[in-house]
């Protein structure tokens, strides 16, 4: 056994660490950290820990006590590259994946009826495009085979309903998007609702028979916001709650900027293809290097290690994460992209590394200076992409069919404060929306292609591994009727 | 827009202006699309030494909603905001459009429909 004095890297209520350096130099990640930890309050968050001998001496990186910070995260990154992160999970195993979920009508099926209409879905809305009590946004859920208003109450609670009016099942809010005041009134027949869902007006009611308007409130659709971001739950009595259901993630990314950095752009776009494939598009970078070569492919040059580009990858028991390298000082400095650096902020060049020490636990997890982005998985159809402390991309994914989906991606940038400002945002949208079109490229043709016949199974590399995962998470779900396994 | 001028120091540019100085994200990307990409560099050419004063000038106006701004001044975003659209295809692509790149058209921007 050996004990030593460590900053930590975070704790949650119980002891529990993410991550951590040792003042040796060593970092250590995730799952090979003892279990029995005693935090003490100090500067800094440093606390005594002690090592079981269980500890693998390999699994203590660096011994080096002369490392300076900037070595020892070359050094970390060297380790990591030796990595094949795969191998961490023997449970999912290294063979090849099956292509039939991503064909298959039935196979469709079971996910629309026991993971889509049985857990926390994201709207991709976030509880600021429902400002004042009484407005609200109608979104349709081809999936879960209706149409959902998302209404803010009196009491500034965010409330989903199924959008259907409980006289005879008319439409009942027929806008994408308003503002009902006083209630809102079904066109048929009149029947008019509150925003907390009451019925409160019902023309003729005494024209009716043993009838009791308490009886006709909007049917609920279980809503609840987790960084501003609106999730739903079409089961009606969901199994946990969606912090419950997010578990890690809420600790990795607390603290992050998701209340200060405004929606700034928005992208739908119907696709026709299955939505894994779409899913699939956006939970790897191993396509970093080629389809978007001009735009990433010099930031993920890495001489030491030049195939691997992973800092660290974390599977949770739905959700996931990859970190990944990338060094955007080896980013052209084009003429453009340097007054936009002069006047705002471009992502393309600059990731915002100043104070690191202080970004939520899971943004850049292992605080390497060579650091591209994050993504996280928020299966089933939610991507947080963080790409800076100034710059964070969500996706959102809904399957309509076993063909269609729609696909909407979003930018969150700081709000201009002057008009030159308003043109670096739009070089920084411009930059994103360009390389989505080169996302959306593949997205048909991969359907197209598989269809064909072609392939039965593909073959999945290690910075691939959450496609893996959430396969097997998909499978568990199926297996046990929609149930946490 | 015709009736209106760029600022007084940027009148040389109204020739560019003329065809760029387009008020919203969709009419960019169609002239962009729509262009040469000989006339994207003459217009990338042109205006790259001029943006420095035109961004300065434009850092003593309000953001975007463009209304907030003086006629002559929105028309001088206006055309710094199609820069801001051509850079990817002049620094990037080497292209107008995104190399075999999904369609724009179908690439809807909800951001122009919902105005800030
Ligand atoms: S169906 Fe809505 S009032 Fe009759
Ligand atoms: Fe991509």
């Amino acid at each position: 056994m050996f004990s030593s004095e460590v900053r930590l890297f975070g704790i949650r209520e119980e002891p529990y660490i993410i991550g951590i350096y040792l003042p040796t130099g060593a970092y250590l990640s995730t799952q090979r950290l003892p279990k029995i930890i005693q935090p003490q309050s100090a500067p800094y968050g440093a606390a005594s820990i002690v090592f079981p001998t269980e500890i693998e001496q390999d699994s203590v990186i660096f011994k080096d006590n002369t490392a300076t910070r900037d070595t020892m995260q070359d050094r970390v990154h060297t380790h990591a590259n030796g990595k094949r992160w795969t191998l961490d999970h023997p449970e999912l195993g290294t063979g090849t994946l099956p292509i039939t979920p991503y064909l298959s009508a039935e196979y469709f099926e079971q996910e629309r009826q026991k993971i889509f209409t049985r857990t926390w879905i994201s709207t991709g809305k976030k509880v600021e495009e429902i400002p004042q009590p009484g407005d609200y946004l109608v979104l349709d859920i081809a999936v879960g085979k209706t149409s959902v208003l998302l209404v803010r109450g009196k009491d500034g609670r965010v409330r989903g309903f199924h959008n259907v009016c409980k006289h005879r099942g008319n439409r009942l809010a027929w806008k994408d998007r308003g503002a009902c005041g006083t209630g809102l009134m079904c066109r048929f027949h009149g029947w008019t609702y509150a925003a907390d869902g009451r019925l409160i007006g019902v023309p003729e009611e005494d024209m009716f028979f043993d009838f009791d308007k308490r009886d006709y409130g909007l049917s609920p659709v279980a809503t609840d916001v987790w960084e501003g971001f609106i999730f739903i739950n079409l089961d009606p009595d969901p199994p946990e709650t969606l912090h419950q259901y997010l578990g890690e993630v809420v600790d990795l990314l607390r603290g992050y900027a998701f209340d200060r950095l405004p929606l700034s752009w928005s992208y739908t776009a119907e696709q026709k293809c299955n939505w894994r494939i779409l899913r699939d598009s956006q939970l790897e970078f191993y396509h970093g290097k080629a389809l978007h070569q001009q735009f990433a492919g010099k930031v993920m040059i890495n001489k030491q290690q030049p195939s691997c580009h992973v800092l660290d990858a974390k599977l949770f028991r739905r959700h996931s994460m990859m970190s990944f390298y990338g060094d955007r000082r080896n980013t052209q400095r084009t003429p453009m992209e340097l007054l936009m650096a002069q006047f705002g902020a471009s992502f393309k060049t600059f990731p915002g590394m100043r104070d690191m020490d202080r970004w939520p636990l899971g943004v850049n997890p292992t605080r390497s200076r060579q650091w591209f982005f994050d993504i996280y998985y928020i299966f089933p159809n939610f991507h947080l992409v963080i790409l800076s402390p100034f710059l964070f991309v969500a996706h959102t994914m809904l399957p309509e069919t076993v063909n269609r989906s729609t696909w909407n991606a979003r930018g969150y940038f700081p709000q201009p404060t002057t008009a030159a400002e308003s043109v670096t945002r739009e070089y920084n949208k411009c930059l994103a929306r360009d390389v989505w079109l080169e996302d959306g490229s593949t997205l048909e043709n991969t359907q197209r292609g598989i269809e064909s016949g072609v392939l039965s199974q593909y073959p999945v590399q290690d910075q691939e591994l959450l496609i893996r995962h959430a396969h097997k998470v998909a499978e568990e779900l199926l297996a046990n009727d929609g149930q946490a396994g | 827009m015709a009736d209106t001028r760029l600022p007084e120091p940027f009148a040389d540019l109204e020739p560019l202006a003329a065809v760029w100085a387009l008020a919203t994200e969709t009419e960019r990307n169609q002239q962009r699309l729509s262009s040469t990409m000989a006339q994207i560099q003459a217009f990338y050419d042109t205006l790259l030494p001029r943006m420095e004063a035109v961004l300065t000038y434009l850092s003593t106006f309000p953001p975007e909603p463009p209304a907030a701004l003086p006629q002559e001044a929105r028309r001088l975003l206006y055309l710094a905001l199609a820069m801001a659209e051509i850079t990817t295809a002049v620094e990037l692509h080497q292209q107008p459009s995104v190399p075999a790149g999904f369609d724009p058209q179908r690439f809807i921007p909800d951001h122009e429909r919902t105005k800030r």
